[in-house]
């Protein structure tokens, strides 16, 4: 099927407008509460394989983006969804259970933002142990001044590298 | 040959425990392979820290990472000897601004011997092994 038949299929079955980005490329934009009926649909449509799922911080909106890159091995097709949540507290459905390799990633975006991610089994650290700061990547985290304290704290000569910055 | 005949007199070979977690597997190999070869110095990579004599911590560690190289520490019959291979493990090196890796292997762990470079050269390990064979022979 082509990019056309599967976006006018999407669109048929959830009432979801589907973006076609460029050849073999679409995305769409979901509710965050509609997220996980919109994900069965398109893993019933062939988009087996969830390939990696990211979360970019607005802090400028007081929203994270929320992304699931899909990919349809039948049909080669490439399809995104996006969705957006409130960065205080920040909560959602877990996918994993429609996808198992959402598993991993959503305990990773757990460390590395703070989202629940609902459902989900483990969301124990992965990388970071005793981790009790904001989440790293989180943009209102002062990683700069993290480090100072943390690692240089007592050092004249590495507190020449911060003060270049400015 | 002033330091092959001082290499005859070694009491034992220098086995070695590598705890590489970063890119600097890569940078030992050609010493392990054929052209440097530690291996004709009576220096094998060993599959425990139970069994090596010295350590050699490869490029960066992470908080996580640095708390097993401990544990290794701690597994090794003393004495033991640790090397630090290459910039990072030194002071931190591209990753002197990170929130998760440590800057300076010796805050952790005795560290016995630096080698720097980015990578570190073959001849520079060769080196530094070198004053590994004079420390066991001073103390032999």
């Amino acid at each position: 099927m082509h990019e056309k038949e599967i976006a006018g299929k999407i669109g048929r079955k959830t009432g979801m407008k589907v973006d076609i980005t460029r050849k073999r490329r679409m995305s769409v934009r979901t509710d965050s509460r509609g997220l996980r009926e919109f994900c069965v649909c398109a893993k019933e449509l062939g988009f087996g394989h969830l390939s990696a799922v990211s979360v970019t911080d607005f802090i400028g909106e007081g929203e994270y983006e929320i992304l699931y890159f899909l990919w349809s091995y039948q049909d080669g097709l490439a399809l995104t969804v996006k969705t957006r949540i409130g960065r205080e507290e920040p909560s959602i459905d877990s996918v994993s259970d429609i996808w198992g390799e959402a598993q991993i990633h959503e305990r990773e975006l757990h460390e590395l933002f703070g989202v629940e991610f609902v459902g989900n089994a483990d969301l124990s650290e992965l990388f970071l142990e005793g981790w009790n700061q904001t989440p790293p990547f989180r943009k209102d985290f002062d990683w700069r001044e993290y480090v100072r304290s943390r690692y240089y704290r007592n050092e004249g000569r590495e507190r020449g590298y911060f003060e270049v910055e400015k | 040959m002033e330091d092959a005949k001082k290499l005859k007199r070694l009491v034992k070979s220098v086995w070695v425990f590598n705890w590489f977690n970063s890119c600097g597997f890569t940078e030992i190999l050609p010493v392990v392979g054929s052209r440097w070869d530690m291996e004709r110095f009576g220096m094998i990579p060993v599959a425990s820290p139970r069994h090596a004599d010295c350590l050699i911590i490869a490029g960066y560690q992470t908080e996580k990472s640095i708390r097993r190289a401990q544990r290794i520490y701690r597994q090794m019959p003393k004495p033991a000897v640790v090397i630090g291979l290459g910039s990072c493990s030194m002071s931190g090196g591209m990753y002197w601004d990170s929130y998760n890796t440590i800057k300076r292997l010796s805050d952790y762990i005795p560290v016995d011997l630096y080698i720097p470079g980015c990578p570190p050269r073959p001849e520079a390990i060769l080196k530094g092994i070198m004053s590994i064979f004079r420390e066991v022979e001073d103390h032999a």
